[in-house]
């Protein structure tokens, strides 16, 4: 079904004709373009790579090189010192644990909650609804350092420990953005799927949980990359609530409280190891639920 | 989970009812399922927002013992009171013309400082413009407010056209099926996966002052620049550098959105536009674009909110040297302990922020059934 209704890309249609000069000439265009869009989005987090691999000494060097050359001699020289110093730290590896825990119980429940509050927002008619939207959006239009104190106050008063704090607070972010985006994409699919499936004696609950849900799976899965990233990377917030709970702190703010052996000076290779070292889960999970990115799901099932 | 889905099992519609019947359970469905959102919502924010709007009427300090008094308006008259004066040309007494600097040959201006009042509070120079041959200055009781709502807005305008315009081409490429494309969507999320606080400083080191730095490198490989190039302390590039990083770091928001929405077009209008003979242009604007609005209008809203917001970025890259909008609401709170004075100025960014946000969706129909 959706192998069908994918089939409409240009890239698909040159595989066919590739014999064809023009066709040919369109696929290295294509390919160039690839490229280019690759090293555009990779090159800073490459020279991240690069520089986790050198030595405080070979960070120093003018002009900086391209891969890890030796200060003396000019010869390739690479070393893991960063990394294994990262590996050793206690701080850093709690740090990872705390992230995951949090950036996935933020998803979980922004997705779970947002998708409900999506569905009446895109597909069910109800009075209130253009300002349930704007009262939405409004709770992410203040600056975190606004609320940062209001709400150490309010975390406070509930006697929360850091990491239930931290997911709680997330929310104020992750939310509007789940439940803005799953409303575009629940406006998108057709009324008629409602419709028919009403014929059918359907509740608009089960509606929801059997058709319209599976449908917007691709749209499930890309908010919930982003507000999963979103979780992950927060800094402000973390900071704020585990001063006092230093065990709980995410792996933004370990990073950032990192210490060099020599006082004052700042490890710099350390950090870019340990930058390296949280980019690669995220760049694992997406490449595990890509597969479900891939759109043109309604397509196929419009068509029935 | 629970919350929402139990209340509703009892009053399950038995098949015969009204049309009114099933508009009523709809409506009432509607709200069970939006009531958790909002139950979240108003318990993490109802009190720190309400808390921002009072604060921000009073001369309250951060972490201080003295009672804070209600001093109404006061901070946002502080905040944003704003004076333009013409600098009249310098007159020489003796021959009665217009006083010109020898070594440029460019007219000479009355300094600001004794054109902007400063009674009964003092104005002081935000910036100097020329239009039709005479000179201008922005005088503000808060230049560096001032600016940083000037140097948010040019860094919020910059980065949504730059990285609308570069999400949506790699969208395009990437919603093409070719060999690798699993990689590519992975690739393309590595920018926004970095953490900010770490990306920065990332960006910092290849912004460096010296040839330790990627960009001195380069541009002097180039011939361009002497290789010190202070990217980051210089009035000139430091905009263009954080442009440049944002740009950057929130692409792949942008292109993730857009490819998802991509998705959602049914692939038989582009078949049908094919057998028509409708031109790939064509089919852009007729059909991909139309049906991407949506999408288009939630991550437009998004990323224009977050650009006005911008904090981590400045704080961690320019600190005090150049200010956003939130940043400068963080000094203020931190540094001076002006907690009513900072208060004030988040309001200030919320309504901006309110303004664009109701322009985008009335302009981009993003809440239209």
């Amino acid at each position: 079904m959706t192998d069908v209704a994918l089939d409409i890309d240009r890239t698909a249609t040159v595989y066919r004709k590739a014999r064809d000069p023009k066709a040919i000439l369109k696929r290295v265009g294509f390919w160039l373009l690839i490229i280019l869009i690759a090293v555009y989005l990779l090159f800073p987090f490459y020279w991240a790579v690069v520089s986790s691999l050198k030595a405080e000494s070979q960070l120093q060097m003018t002009p900086a090189t391209f891969i890890p050359r030796s200060p003396v001699d000019s010869s390739i020289d690479i070393t893991f010192q960063n990394y294994s110093a990262v590996f050793q730290n206690e701080k850093f590896l709690r740090g990872l644990a705390n992230s995951v825990i949090v950036a996935v119980t933020v998803t979980a429940f922004a997705l779970v909650i947002g998708s409900f509050a999506a569905f009446a927002l895109g597909k069910l008619r109800f009075r209130g609804k253009t300002p349930s939207l704007y009262l939405i959006l409004s709770m992410t239009m203040f600056p975190q350092v606004a609320v940062l104190t209001g709400l150490y106050a309010v975390i406070r008063a509930l006697d929360m420990p850091a990491i239930p704090s931290m997911i709680l607070s997330y929310m104020l972010f992750t939310l509007p953005f789940t439940v803005w985006v799953l409303t575009a994409f629940f406006q998108a699919l057709p009324d008629d799927l409602m419709q028919s499936a009403q014929v059918d004696g359907a509740t608009p609950f089960q509606t929801f949980r059997m058709i319209l849900l599976p449908l917007t799976l691709p749209a499930l899965v890309t908010t919930g990359l982003l507000a999963f990233i979103a979780a992950w990377n927060e800094y402000l917030f973390a900071l704020t609530f585990t001063t006092i709970e230093p065990n709980a702190r995410t792996v933004p703010v370990a990073i950032a409280l990192f210490t060099g052996e020599i006082s004052r000076q700042e490890p710099f290779g350390e950090i870019m190891a340990a930058a390296v070292l949280v980019t690669i889960p995220l760049v694992v999970l997406v490449l595990i639920f890509q597969k479900k990115i891939i759109g043109g799901l309604t397509a196929g099932a419009v068509k029935g | 989970m629970a919350v929402a889905t139990d209340p509703r099992k009892e009053d399950t519609p038995t098949k015969k009812k009204g049309a009114g019947d099933l508009l009523k359970h709809e409506q009432r469905l509607a709200y069970w399922l939006l009531l958790p959102t909002l139950m979240i919502l108003l318990l993490i924010a109802f009190y720190p927002l309400g808390s921002v709007f009072y604060a921000s009427l009073t001369d309250r300090e951060f972490a201080s013992a003295t009672e804070p008094e209600f001093i109404g308006l006061q901070n946002y008259s502080d905040l944003l009171s704003v004076k333009i004066r013409e600098l009249p040309a310098e007159i020489d007494p003796a021959t009665d013309a217009e006083l010109v600097d020898p070594e440029t040959g460019e007219t000479i201006f009355a300094r600001p400082l004794d054109i902007l009042p400063r009674e009964p509070r003092r104005y002081k120079e935000a910036f100097q413009f020329g239009l039709f041959g005479n000179r201008y200055v922005v005088g503000a009781t808060d230049p560096e407010f001032v600016l940083s709502i000037w140097d948010t807005l040019l860094f919020t305008f910059s980065t949504i056209v730059l990285e609308t315009l570069i999400g949506l081409g790699i969208a395009l490429s990437l919603n093409s099926k070719f060999r690798g494309r699993g990689v590519m969507r992975a690739v393309m999320l590595v920018p926004w996966a970095i953490p900010t606080a770490v990306s920065s400083r990332m960006w910092e080191w290849m912004f460096g002052s010296t040839r330790t730095g990627f960009f001195n490198v380069v541009f002097q490989s180039l011939g361009l620049g002497d290789g010190q190039i202070p990217f980051l302390a210089e009035e000139s590039w430091q905009l263009p550098a954080m442009i440049a990083i944002d740009v950057w770091k929130t692409t792949p928001f942008m292109a993730l959105l857009l490819l998802a929405g991509l998705g959602l077009i049914p692939g038989e209008l582009y078949e049908a536009a094919n057998v028509d003979g409708a031109s790939k242009w064509k089919q852009f604007t007729s059909i991909t674009l139309p049906l991407l609005k949506p999408t288009l209008g939630v991550a437009l809203v998004f990323r224009t909110l977050d650009a006005l917001r911008v904090f981590d970025l400045f704080q961690i890259v320019l600190a005090q040297k150049k200010y956003s909008m939130a940043s400068y609401a963080y000094y203020q709170l931190i540094d001076s302990q002006k907690m009513g004075y900072s208060s004030a100025a988040s309001v200030v960014i919320f309504v901006i922020i309110t303004v664009f946000a109701i322009m985008y969706i009335r302009l981009l129909g993003v809440t239209d059934d």
